[in-house]
């Protein structure tokens, strides 16, 4: 399974354990969506934030996805919800390691 | 040797509060419903003008700090309790010994809560409670027709409370230190209690939904001490630099979960 479908896969499972597990320890996952919602931008540093940050995340449904159409090896689009304030948007893999973990990730809206 | 009192020192963080204080060498008074010098139920107005006034008569020359811990969670299931003990309970005191604070040049830190930053509040509350605190019976009245048996409304109404503290105390800090007086907060995170121990597997899952970067791993909550000792800081001379902070105490979670907010 390709990095991106991973990603899928994994977001739409609410795995928040997994999902930092996609990630380089120093990954870096980046959300510009939330912008549109009155919150703040997400910008997680290291695999460790990323997960314990959507733990959170998830378990109060603050944030989830749906609809999820992956493109190409590198980029999806999905409806991302936060907390039922729904946003198209655009997730790019901009920059994978060696061993196809994440190195830099964003969510724009599309 | 100076003299401090808090409220709610009998448990929790401020039995480690008073422990540590009491291992520097100060006197303290302990204002609580049982096992402490001051019995005073700080939820109703008798008992905050008993304290304040065993206070006054117990050291009129001054105190040298107050420290705020009283509190009950968003999980009692009484949430004019929440109100008036969380909130009333905490600037009524404050105000009711100001004086005797301004004769020390003592320091005041009140307790307040890191889920401030989460987004939980009833704002509609915390408006009421920082803008017409002198009206404490029907802002009572207004919360008595919420659900307590909800879990999410006690939550957001314990939170409202703990952001009307913080911002009570931003409001007064200026005024309070021109007059010798340093005010603070702490917003700690979740903290190892005896609830906390006994809670339910449903409530553990969410507390640990509330992830604590310095205990990454092991899914342990804060410890008292861990509170207590950023609290006997605010009230030494060493933070004399620091009013109108509210510091949180909460392993780096608000970081977590607020990267963007600085200021």
């Amino acid at each position: 399974m390709r990095p991106i479908e991973q990603f899928i896969e994994i977001m739409e499972n609410k795995d928040f354990a997994a999902l930092g597990q996609l990630f380089t320890d120093d990954g870096h996952y980046c959300d510009y969506c939330p912008n549109g919602t009155a919150q703040h931008e997400y910008h997680l540093y290291g695999k460790e934030a990323i997960s314990m940050f959507f733990r959170n995340k998830f378990l109060f449904r603050q944030y989830s996805i749906m609809e999820a159409s992956v493109l190409d090896d590198r980029h999806a689009e999905f409806i991302a919800s936060f907390g039922g304030y729904n946003i198209m948007a655009i997730v790019t893999l901009q920059q994978l390691s060696g061993d196809s973990h994440i190195r830099r990730l964003t969510v724009r809206p599309k | 040797m100076g003299v401090y009192a808090i409220t709610g020192g009998s448990s929790g963080i401020g039995a480690k509060t008073v422990e540590l204080l009491k291992a520097k060498g100060q006197e303290v008074i302990n204002i609580d419903l049982r096992k402490c010098d001051i019995e005073a139920n700080l939820a109703a107005p008798e008992g905050r003008q008993k304290a304040i006034d065993t206070l006054h008569r117990l050291h009129p020359e001054g105190l040298d700090g107050l420290i705020c811990c009283a509190g009950v969670s968003g999980a009692c299931g009484n949430l004019e309790l929440i109100i008036s003990l969380n909130f009333f309970g905490t600037i009524s005191i404050v105000k009711g010994v100001y004086d005797l604070l301004k004769k020390k040049g003592g320091t005041c830190v009140v307790t307040s809560s890191n889920t401030i930053s989460q987004g939980a509040a009833r704002m509609d509350l915390a408006d009421l409670l920082n803008n017409n605190n002198d009206d404490e019976q029907r802002i009572l009245n207004v919360v008595s027709k919420l659900d307590g048996t909800n879990l999410s409304v006690g939550n957001s109404v314990y939170v409202a409370t703990k952001y009307a503290i913080a911002r009570w105390m931003r409001r007064h800090s200026a005024t309070y230190a021109a007059n010798k007086v340093r005010i603070n907060a702490v917003a700690p995170g979740n903290v190892h209690t005896a609830m906390t121990a006994t809670m339910s597997a449903n409530a553990k899952m969410a507390l640990n939904a509330l992830p604590i970067p310095t205990k990454y791993g092991t899914e342990t909550l804060m410890d008292p001490e861990e509170i207590a000792s950023v609290i006997v800081f605010l009230s030494s001379h060493e933070a004399k630099g620091v009013n109108g902070n509210v510091m949180f105490v909460d392993g780096g979670t608000d970081a977590l979960l607020n990267t963007e907010k600085v200021y």
